[in-house]
């Protein structure tokens, strides 16, 4: 379950006005999300929860519901 | 070699002969580096393409393959077996040059004993290689370089370089674009240079990593395009850069896209204290109708800046002013490598003299041979043997400066984008006008490189339409592996025409950024 804090972090970021983000929500589905905007988008979230991610952890995250385990994680 | 013999052996039993075209459709895989050698081993004339990434349409990948196909004559596409779906109705339609699809990494039974290829020499005038433009609706065209052009060059641009054993070069660069092949493949072969290799993808979500593969390799060089500045010097955190060592980098070529001088700065400023020397931020000017490098500012010096007057256009002229004044920062490429001559050519066709901004024109020893099955395209770009750059710039006590461009093509991260490709996409949206788009770019100082944006008419005109149509807009350019950054909504008859009764991109581009809104909630 996407919480309302990470998809809104999500939408800020790609200036959209809504979009539904689900645990199998892939990033290349999100219009506006492409390579060049990961590394910033991974960054917002860092900021928004207070938590950093290893390189690793980043590179293996394979859609939205893993992010969002991950952020739960380190909470 | 070694590795590349047997893989030779499979693709010889294939069918695969010299003069072939072999599409090398493969991901980042130390097993591609002895495929691509078996292709050239066997006097097949290889042709790396970009794997399609998951945002691509596989209807609009297949369509851009038939493209290049009928436009280089594609034999054979050598690939992973995850792509064999959605390749195979090339094989079934009628009139395809494709005569199979091909797996090189997996291995046969018969071929684990096969007989040893005898080595085969090639001419220098051989075809040594295809560079395919990116483009997907008959833009295509295919640079063809020859043996000689290849070695050519690598040896004089090694030699400017002043490559020694002691180098090594680290890359995540992907091998479909010449920066990436010439210049951390074939460089490296043909020179004995080491080469360390990341994932372009594993790069772009995790830029540090290439800090550390220099650091822990001790890489002496690299080539990045403008874009890769900002982002490492923007996502490296202190914590990443632990252990960073950066002392041993003897030169960073900015290439591919417009070179930025605050793009230097910031990545000088951000890793001064992790060992980076400034004079290790070079620049290259560099395309594949060339091979590669057409200049090159020197090691052991950082790439000089010209400060000259924002009217260059109007007046096109380079005049020197201060700095502080209405002043551009441009970014010396360097003087041409031995072996290349430039020209800056007025609109009459004829050399300006230096401190004149006018088209660049190049010859070179290692010049292509020609687009591919198209004289009439090689002919528009070549002029008594010069080659037509389409970028405008100038030349100072002997260095080039490239300032702007003539053609309409969009460079994003180092990627040409045609606008005709965005236009196309976006013109099958419901509600946006027939054949009344625009697509053109903007520098965007924060990421250092530009951003797309679409121009659209439409007859809609209540707010939640509006919104429907700008996010279909945005879809549709997905659709084709393109990120549009702004969809500005015109209403219908808005668009300026040219003389040739098409929207001009330049007329609207600039009544667009005055006139409309782009929806976005913030500044981009």
């Amino acid at each position: 379950m996407i919480s309302e804090r990470l998809k809104a972090v999500i939408l800020r970021e790609l200036d959209l006005d809504d979009f539904e983000i689900r645990n199998e929500t892939t990033a290349d589905t999100i219009p506006g999300w492409d390579s060049l905007r990961h590394a910033q988008i991974i960054g917002a979230v860092e900021s928004e929860f207070g938590i950093r991610f290893s390189t690793l952890e980043v590179l293996r995250l394979k859609n939205i519901g893993e992010l969002q385990a991950l952020i739960d994680r380190q909470k | 070699m070694e590795a590349a013999q047997p893989v030779a052996a499979r693709l010889r039993e294939a069918g695969v002969r010299a003069g072939e075209v072999c599409a090398l459709i493969i991901r980042h895989d130390p097993r591609f580096y002895p495929v691509y050698l078996a292709v050239s081993s066997l006097g097949a004339i290889p042709a790396v393409l970009a794997y399609p990434n998951k945002r691509l349409h596989p209807d609009r990948f297949r369509a851009g393959l038939e493209g290049m196909a009928r436009v280089s004559g594609l034999d054979w596409v050598l690939t992973e077996r995850d792509l064999q779906d959605t390749l195979a109705p090339l094989l079934r339609r009628e009139g395809s040059t494709i005569r199979d699809i091909l797996f090189p990494f997996e291995e046969t039974e018969q071929t684990k004993a096969f007989a040893e290829i005898p080595s085969r020499s090639a001419a220098p005038t051989d075809a040594c290689l295809l560079q395919h433009s990116s483009g997907t609706t008959g833009l295509q065209k295919a640079v063809v370089l020859s043996q000689r052009a290849v070695l050519e060059h690598t040896r004089r641009y090694g030699e400017v370089l002043q490559l020694t054993s002691d180098d090594k070069v680290a890359s995540w660069l992907p091998l479909y674009h010449d920066m990436g092949l010439i210049a951390a493949f074939y460089l490296p072969l043909v020179s004995g240079v080491p080469l360390v290799q990341l994932d372009p993808f594993e790069w772009v979500s995790a830029p540090m990593l290439l800090l550390d593969a220099i650091s822990k390799e001790r890489a002496t060089l690299c080539w990045l395009p403008n874009f890769a500045y900002n982002l490492m010097a923007d996502r490296a955190r202190d914590e990443d850069l632990t252990g960073i060592d950066l002392k041993g980098l003897r030169m960073l070529i900015n290439c591919s896209e417009p070179v930025r001088a605050e793009s230097h700065d910031r990545f000088a400023r951000r890793f001064a204290s992790y060992g980076l020397k400034p004079e290790a931020l070079t620049a290259c000017y560099a395309m594949a109708e060339a091979t590669f490098a057409v200049t090159q500012t020197p090691p052991g010096r950082a790439a000089r800046v010209a400060h000259i007057s924002r009217d260059f256009i109007a007046v096109a002229r380079a005049e020197p002013i201060e700095a502080h004044l209405n002043a551009r920062a441009c970014v010396s490429s360097g003087r041409p490598i031995p072996g290349c001559e430039v020209r800056v050519l007025g609109e009459d066709g004829d050399p300006r003299p230096d401190g004149n901004i006018g088209e660049i024109a190049i010859r070179s020893v290692s010049l292509f041979d020609g687009y591919r099955n198209q004289p009439e395209k090689t002919a528009e770009v070549m002029r008594d043997g010069w080659y037509l750059t389409g970028d405008y710039g100038f030349v100072d006590n002997g260095e080039v400066f490239v300032v702007g461009r003539k053609k309409d093509i969009i460079v994003v991260a180092g990627k040409n984008l045609y606008p005709e490709d965005i236009e196309d996409a976006v013109g099958q949206v419901p509600g946006v006008a027939a054949g009344r788009i625009v697509a053109f770019s903007i520098e965007d100082d924060r990421s250092g490189t530009e951003q797309v944006c679409v121009v659209a008419e439409t007859g809609v005109e209540d707010d939640a339409g509006k919104k429907r149509v700008r996010r279909a807009v945005i879809e549709a350019a997905m659709g084709i592996d393109i990120t549009v950054a702004r969809v500005y909504l015109a209403p219908l008859r808005w668009l300026i025409k040219s003389s040739a009764g098409k929207p001009s991109r330049r007329a609207n581009r600039d009544r667009a950024l005055a006139e409309l809104d782009c929806g976005a909630r913030r500044a981009q």
